[in-house]
Protein backbone atom coordinates (compact mmCIF):
# COMPACT_ATOMS: atom_id res chain seq x y z
CA UNK A 1 0.00 0.00 0.00
CA UNK A 2 1.88 3.37 -1.22
CA UNK A 3 1.74 6.07 1.16
CA UNK A 4 0.25 8.70 -1.01
CA UNK A 5 -1.98 9.21 -4.17
CA UNK A 6 -1.06 12.03 -6.25
CA UNK A 7 -3.27 13.11 -8.64
CA UNK A 8 -2.21 14.94 -11.50
CA UNK A 9 -3.79 17.07 -14.01
CA UNK A 10 -3.15 15.60 -17.70
CA UNK A 11 -3.69 16.70 -21.10
CA UNK A 12 -2.54 15.67 -24.18
CA UNK A 13 -2.95 18.28 -27.40
CA UNK A 14 -3.08 15.50 -29.84
CA UNK A 15 -5.59 13.84 -27.63
CA UNK A 16 -8.22 16.86 -28.10
CA UNK A 17 -11.27 14.81 -27.29
CA UNK A 18 -9.85 13.33 -24.22
CA UNK A 19 -9.18 17.18 -22.93
CA UNK A 20 -8.14 17.34 -19.47
CA UNK A 21 -8.54 14.48 -17.27
CA UNK A 22 -7.31 13.43 -13.71
CA UNK A 23 -5.05 10.58 -13.39
CA UNK A 24 -3.64 8.96 -9.98
CA UNK A 25 -0.27 7.50 -9.61
CA UNK A 26 0.18 5.43 -6.11
CA UNK A 27 4.01 6.38 -4.74
CA UNK A 28 5.67 5.81 -1.51
CA UNK A 29 6.94 8.84 -0.22
CA UNK A 30 10.32 9.19 1.66
CA UNK A 31 11.14 11.84 3.78
CA UNK A 32 12.81 14.73 2.26
CA UNK A 33 11.29 14.08 -0.94
CA UNK A 34 10.20 17.32 -2.90
CA UNK A 35 6.95 17.58 -4.95
CA UNK A 36 9.57 17.50 -8.29
CA UNK A 37 11.28 14.28 -6.48
CA UNK A 38 7.96 12.53 -6.69
CA UNK A 39 7.48 13.75 -10.39
CA UNK A 40 10.50 12.50 -11.24
CA UNK A 41 9.64 8.46 -9.48
CA UNK A 42 6.13 8.70 -11.19
CA UNK A 43 7.57 10.08 -14.75
CA UNK A 44 10.96 7.47 -14.44
CA UNK A 45 9.15 4.25 -13.01
CA UNK A 46 5.41 4.84 -13.46
CA UNK A 47 4.67 6.93 -16.24
CA UNK A 48 7.06 8.07 -18.63
CA UNK A 49 4.34 10.22 -20.69
CA UNK A 50 3.83 12.37 -17.44
CA UNK A 51 5.29 15.88 -18.90
CA UNK A 52 6.18 18.96 -16.50
CA UNK A 53 9.31 21.70 -16.75
CA UNK A 54 11.85 21.91 -14.21
CA UNK A 55 15.37 22.39 -14.48
CA UNK A 56 17.56 23.66 -11.26
CA UNK A 57 15.67 21.91 -8.97
CA UNK A 58 16.86 24.32 -6.24
CA UNK A 59 14.75 27.16 -6.55
CA UNK A 60 16.73 29.23 -8.90
CA UNK A 61 15.28 28.59 -12.30
CA UNK A 62 11.48 29.11 -11.69
CA UNK A 63 10.79 25.96 -14.01
CA UNK A 64 8.16 24.07 -12.08
CA UNK A 65 6.04 26.39 -10.51
CA UNK A 66 2.67 24.63 -10.63
CA UNK A 67 -0.41 24.28 -8.14
CA UNK A 68 -0.03 21.71 -5.24
CA UNK A 69 -3.11 21.41 -3.15
CA UNK A 70 -5.00 24.31 -4.39
CA UNK A 71 -1.77 26.74 -4.10
CA UNK A 72 1.00 27.78 -6.77
CA UNK A 73 4.35 26.88 -5.46
CA UNK A 74 7.91 25.95 -6.74
CA UNK A 75 7.59 21.81 -7.05
CA UNK A 76 11.36 21.22 -6.08
CA UNK A 77 10.95 24.04 -3.00
CA UNK A 78 8.20 21.90 -1.25
CA UNK A 79 8.79 18.49 0.47
CA UNK A 80 5.54 16.13 0.03
CA UNK A 81 5.24 15.39 3.91
CA UNK A 82 4.64 19.13 5.03
CA UNK A 83 1.74 18.84 2.71
CA UNK A 84 0.04 16.80 5.80
CA UNK A 85 -2.14 15.22 2.99
CA UNK A 86 -1.83 11.84 1.93
CA UNK A 87 -3.44 12.89 -1.59
CA UNK A 88 -1.82 15.47 -3.73
CA UNK A 89 -3.46 17.27 -6.78
CA UNK A 90 -0.92 18.53 -8.64
CA UNK A 91 -2.11 21.12 -11.65
CA UNK A 92 -0.87 23.36 -14.12
CA UNK A 93 -0.65 27.39 -12.95
CA UNK A 94 -4.57 28.33 -13.69
CA UNK A 95 -4.98 31.20 -16.13
CA UNK A 96 -2.12 30.27 -18.92
CA UNK A 97 -2.90 27.86 -21.61
CA UNK A 98 -1.96 24.41 -21.04
CA UNK A 99 0.58 23.06 -23.74
CA UNK A 100 0.72 19.38 -22.02
CA UNK A 101 -0.01 17.71 -18.63
CA UNK A 102 1.69 20.36 -16.38
CA UNK A 103 3.42 22.54 -18.95
CA UNK A 104 1.73 25.81 -19.81
CA UNK A 105 2.87 28.47 -22.31
CA UNK A 106 4.23 31.35 -20.37
CA UNK A 107 4.57 34.17 -23.17
CA UNK A 108 1.62 35.98 -21.74
CA UNK A 109 3.63 36.36 -18.64
CA UNK A 110 6.69 37.58 -20.40
CA UNK A 111 4.70 39.62 -22.59
CA UNK A 112 3.29 41.62 -19.61
CA UNK A 113 6.60 42.09 -17.92
CA UNK A 114 7.78 44.12 -21.06
CA UNK A 115 5.42 46.79 -20.81
CA UNK A 116 7.07 47.61 -17.67
CA UNK A 117 10.10 48.26 -19.24
CA UNK A 118 11.96 46.03 -17.34
CA UNK A 119 15.71 47.18 -17.42
CA UNK A 120 17.79 50.22 -16.03
CA UNK A 121 17.07 53.15 -17.98
CA UNK A 122 19.58 55.83 -17.55
CA UNK A 123 19.89 59.57 -19.01
CA UNK A 124 22.61 60.90 -18.21
CA UNK A 125 26.02 59.63 -19.17
CA UNK A 126 28.21 57.26 -17.34
CA UNK A 127 30.68 58.52 -15.51
CA UNK A 128 34.05 58.07 -17.45
CA UNK A 129 35.75 54.58 -16.88
CA UNK A 130 33.56 54.22 -13.70
CA UNK A 131 30.30 51.94 -13.23
CA UNK A 132 26.87 53.81 -11.78
CA UNK A 133 27.70 53.76 -7.73
CA UNK A 134 25.57 53.06 -5.02
CA UNK A 135 25.62 53.16 -1.52
CA UNK A 136 24.65 50.22 0.73
CA UNK A 137 22.20 52.20 1.68
CA UNK A 138 20.88 52.96 -1.89
CA UNK A 139 20.98 49.20 -2.49
CA UNK A 140 19.54 48.17 0.57
CA UNK A 141 16.31 49.89 -1.36
CA UNK A 142 16.07 46.68 -3.57
CA UNK A 143 15.77 44.14 -1.35
CA UNK A 144 13.13 41.73 -1.53
CA UNK A 145 12.23 43.44 -5.29
CA UNK A 146 15.22 42.09 -7.06
CA UNK A 147 15.14 38.41 -6.29
CA UNK A 148 12.16 37.79 -7.93
CA UNK A 149 12.76 34.19 -10.86
CA UNK A 150 9.68 35.10 -12.75
CA UNK A 151 8.14 31.49 -11.87
CA UNK A 152 4.58 33.12 -12.44
CA UNK A 153 3.03 31.38 -9.56
CA UNK A 154 1.96 34.93 -8.40
CA UNK A 155 0.20 35.97 -11.48
CA UNK A 156 -1.28 33.19 -11.86
CA UNK A 157 -2.76 33.24 -8.53
CA UNK A 158 -4.53 36.26 -8.54
CA UNK A 159 -8.61 36.28 -9.51
CA UNK A 160 -7.77 39.69 -10.94
CA UNK A 161 -5.46 38.25 -13.67
CA UNK A 162 -8.15 35.33 -13.94
CA UNK A 163 -10.78 37.55 -14.71
CA UNK A 164 -8.19 40.06 -16.88
CA UNK A 165 -5.75 38.24 -19.14
CA UNK A 166 -4.42 41.59 -20.40
CA UNK A 167 -3.84 42.19 -16.17
CA UNK A 168 -0.01 43.23 -16.11
CA UNK A 169 0.15 40.80 -12.90
CA UNK A 170 1.83 41.20 -9.86
CA UNK A 171 5.20 39.98 -11.25
CA UNK A 172 5.45 43.14 -13.55
CA UNK A 173 4.53 45.41 -10.89
CA UNK A 174 7.26 43.82 -8.58
CA UNK A 175 9.84 44.12 -11.52
CA UNK A 176 8.66 48.01 -12.32
CA UNK A 177 9.08 48.65 -8.63
CA UNK A 178 12.73 47.31 -8.52
CA UNK A 179 13.50 49.90 -11.16
CA UNK A 180 11.71 52.54 -9.65
CA UNK A 181 12.67 52.28 -6.29
CA UNK A 182 16.74 51.60 -7.66
CA UNK A 183 18.88 55.02 -7.45
CA UNK A 184 20.75 54.21 -10.64
CA UNK A 185 17.25 54.17 -12.50
CA UNK A 186 16.38 57.47 -14.24
CA UNK A 187 13.21 56.35 -16.06
CA UNK A 188 10.61 56.38 -13.51
CA UNK A 189 7.71 57.54 -15.48
CA UNK A 190 9.03 54.77 -18.54
CA UNK A 191 8.24 52.46 -16.01
CA UNK A 192 4.81 53.49 -14.77
CA UNK A 193 3.31 54.26 -18.21
CA UNK A 194 1.95 51.11 -18.46
CA UNK A 195 0.87 50.97 -15.11
CA UNK A 196 -1.79 53.84 -14.85
CA UNK A 197 -4.05 51.65 -17.12
CA UNK A 198 -7.51 49.92 -16.70
CA UNK A 199 -4.90 46.40 -17.03
CA UNK A 200 -2.64 48.18 -14.75
CA UNK A 201 -2.24 49.00 -10.91
CA UNK A 202 -6.14 49.96 -10.18
CA UNK A 203 -7.02 46.37 -10.97
CA UNK A 204 -5.19 45.33 -7.95
CA UNK A 205 -7.80 44.41 -5.46
CA UNK A 206 -5.23 43.82 -2.33
CA UNK A 207 -6.62 39.74 -2.18
CA UNK A 208 -2.78 39.21 -1.35
CA UNK A 209 -2.83 35.89 -3.09
CA UNK A 210 0.41 36.72 -4.89
CA UNK A 211 1.79 37.32 -1.51
CA UNK A 212 0.73 33.80 -0.51
CA UNK A 213 2.15 31.75 -3.52
CA UNK A 214 5.64 33.64 -3.83
CA UNK A 215 8.22 31.06 -3.45
CA UNK A 216 10.96 33.71 -2.82
CA UNK A 217 8.37 35.33 0.06
CA UNK A 218 8.80 38.72 -1.79
CA UNK A 219 5.87 41.29 -1.27
CA UNK A 220 4.03 42.14 -4.67
CA UNK A 221 1.52 43.77 -2.80
CA UNK A 222 3.61 45.90 -0.59
CA UNK A 223 5.37 47.24 -4.54
CA UNK A 224 2.05 48.11 -5.49
CA UNK A 225 1.36 50.33 -2.82
CA UNK A 226 4.30 52.22 -2.92
CA UNK A 227 3.87 52.61 -7.02
CA UNK A 228 0.27 53.51 -6.58
CA UNK A 229 2.02 56.13 -4.35
CA UNK A 230 4.33 57.02 -6.90
CA UNK A 231 1.60 57.73 -9.61
CA UNK A 232 -0.79 60.02 -6.82
CA UNK A 233 2.34 61.89 -5.81
CA UNK A 234 3.20 62.26 -9.94
CA UNK A 235 -0.29 63.52 -10.46
CA UNK A 236 -0.93 65.41 -7.99
CA UNK A 237 2.68 66.47 -6.30
CA UNK B 1 -11.98 12.58 -12.95
CA UNK B 2 -12.60 16.21 -13.42
CA UNK B 3 -10.12 19.12 -12.58
CA UNK B 4 -10.27 20.53 -9.67
CA UNK B 5 -10.74 24.47 -10.63
CA UNK B 6 -10.44 25.14 -6.64
CA UNK B 7 -7.98 27.67 -5.91
CA UNK B 8 -7.35 27.79 -1.22
CA UNK B 9 -9.25 30.91 -0.18
CA UNK B 10 -6.62 32.43 2.05
CA UNK B 11 -7.58 34.82 4.30
CA UNK B 12 -7.00 38.10 1.95
CA UNK B 13 -9.38 36.10 -0.13
CA UNK B 14 -12.37 35.84 2.39
CA UNK B 15 -11.69 39.60 3.10
CA UNK B 16 -12.31 40.57 -0.77
CA UNK B 17 -15.05 38.11 -1.01
CA UNK B 18 -16.91 39.99 2.01
CA UNK B 19 -15.64 43.63 1.25
CA UNK B 20 -17.30 42.74 -2.36
CA UNK B 21 -21.09 41.32 -0.95
CA UNK B 22 -21.29 43.68 1.77
CA UNK B 23 -20.96 46.33 -1.00
CA UNK B 24 -23.51 44.80 -3.39
CA UNK B 25 -25.65 44.23 -0.24
CA UNK B 26 -25.23 48.21 0.31
CA UNK B 27 -25.97 49.29 -3.59
CA UNK B 28 -29.13 47.50 -2.54
CA UNK B 29 -30.10 49.01 0.19
CA UNK B 30 -29.26 52.53 -1.41
CA UNK B 31 -31.27 51.71 -3.82
CA UNK B 32 -34.22 50.71 -1.12
CA UNK B 33 -33.70 54.03 0.65
CA UNK B 34 -33.74 56.27 -2.48
CA UNK B 35 -36.94 54.47 -3.65
CA UNK B 36 -38.52 55.28 0.28
CA UNK B 37 -37.44 58.91 0.38
CA UNK B 38 -38.85 59.61 -3.28
CA UNK B 39 -42.57 58.80 -1.27
CA UNK B 40 -41.54 62.26 0.44
CA UNK B 41 -42.65 64.27 -3.32
CA UNK B 42 -46.39 62.60 -2.96
CA UNK B 43 -46.39 64.54 0.83
CA UNK B 44 -46.58 63.63 4.48
CA UNK B 45 -49.33 61.08 3.84
CA UNK B 46 -47.52 59.02 0.94
CA UNK B 47 -44.26 59.40 3.10
CA UNK B 48 -45.76 58.04 6.68
CA UNK B 49 -48.12 55.40 4.11
CA UNK B 50 -44.18 53.68 3.16
CA UNK B 51 -42.83 54.10 6.47
CA UNK B 52 -45.89 52.40 8.77
CA UNK B 53 -44.81 49.51 6.03
CA UNK B 54 -41.17 49.56 6.94
CA UNK B 55 -42.51 49.23 10.46
CA UNK B 56 -42.53 45.43 11.66
CA UNK B 57 -40.25 43.27 13.09
CA UNK B 58 -38.55 41.28 10.02
CA UNK B 59 -37.62 45.29 8.83
CA UNK B 60 -36.01 45.77 12.38
CA UNK B 61 -33.93 42.83 12.30
CA UNK B 62 -32.67 43.54 8.59
CA UNK B 63 -31.96 46.74 10.17
CA UNK B 64 -29.95 45.45 12.11
CA UNK B 65 -28.14 43.10 10.23
CA UNK B 66 -27.51 45.98 7.45
CA UNK B 67 -25.59 48.04 10.90
CA UNK B 68 -23.57 45.10 10.78
CA UNK B 69 -23.11 44.53 6.78
CA UNK B 70 -21.98 48.75 6.64
CA UNK B 71 -19.98 48.26 9.98
CA UNK B 72 -18.07 45.40 7.84
CA UNK B 73 -17.49 47.77 4.68
CA UNK B 74 -16.25 50.38 6.91
CA UNK B 75 -13.43 48.51 8.89
CA UNK B 76 -12.55 46.51 6.13
CA UNK B 77 -12.28 49.61 4.25
CA UNK B 78 -10.49 51.28 6.26
CA UNK B 79 -7.69 48.32 5.95
CA UNK B 80 -7.89 48.57 2.29
CA UNK B 81 -7.16 52.01 2.45
CA UNK B 82 -4.12 51.42 4.74
CA UNK B 83 -2.83 48.89 2.52
CA UNK B 84 -2.98 51.09 -0.88
CA UNK B 85 -0.89 53.67 1.65
CA UNK B 86 1.43 51.33 2.09
CA UNK B 87 0.99 51.29 5.93
CA UNK B 88 1.08 47.69 7.36
CA UNK B 89 1.25 46.34 4.10
CA UNK B 90 3.41 42.82 5.60
CA UNK B 91 0.83 42.87 8.36
CA UNK B 92 -2.75 42.57 6.37
CA UNK B 93 -3.88 39.36 8.41
CA UNK B 94 -3.70 41.30 11.54
CA UNK B 95 -5.01 44.21 10.27
CA UNK B 96 -7.97 41.89 9.01
CA UNK B 97 -8.17 40.98 12.39
CA UNK B 98 -8.09 43.83 14.00
CA UNK B 99 -10.91 45.19 11.26
CA UNK B 100 -12.95 42.45 12.66
CA UNK B 101 -12.48 42.75 16.12
CA UNK B 102 -13.40 46.38 15.54
CA UNK B 103 -15.98 45.47 13.52
CA UNK B 104 -18.30 43.00 16.11
CA UNK B 105 -17.55 44.94 19.01
CA UNK B 106 -19.25 48.00 16.92
CA UNK B 107 -21.96 46.17 15.64
CA UNK B 108 -22.91 44.57 19.29
CA UNK B 109 -22.77 47.98 20.92
CA UNK B 110 -24.82 50.00 18.14
CA UNK B 111 -27.29 46.60 17.98
CA UNK B 112 -28.32 46.19 22.05
CA UNK B 113 -28.72 50.57 21.22
CA UNK B 114 -31.21 49.63 18.65
CA UNK B 115 -33.09 47.03 20.16
CA UNK B 116 -33.24 48.67 23.13
CA UNK B 117 -35.16 51.39 20.89
CA UNK B 118 -37.43 49.82 18.83
CA UNK B 119 -40.38 50.86 18.64
CA UNK B 120 -39.18 53.97 17.15
CA UNK B 121 -39.62 55.26 13.30
CA UNK B 122 -36.83 53.14 11.25
CA UNK B 123 -35.30 54.65 8.31
CA UNK B 124 -35.23 57.77 10.83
Amino acid sequence: MATHAFKINRYNPDDERRGHYMQEYPLDVQKGWTILDCLNEIKWKQDGSLTFRRSCRSGICGSCAMTVNGVNMLACETQALTLKSSTIVVEPLRGYPVIKDLVVDLEPLVESLYAVKPYLITKTPLPTDQERFQSPEERAKIDGLYECILCGACTSSCPSFWADKKYIGPHGFLKAYRFVADSRDEGTREHLEALDDKHGLWRCHTIFNCVEACPKDLNPTKAISELKKELVREKIG
Amino acid sequence: MRVIKHYRVHLGTLAWILHRLSGLALIFYLLLHIWVIHHLIGGEESFDGIMERFNNPLFKFLEVGLIGVIMFHLFNGLRVTLIDMGVLVERQKLLFGIAVALWLVCWFVISVAMISRFGGVPFS
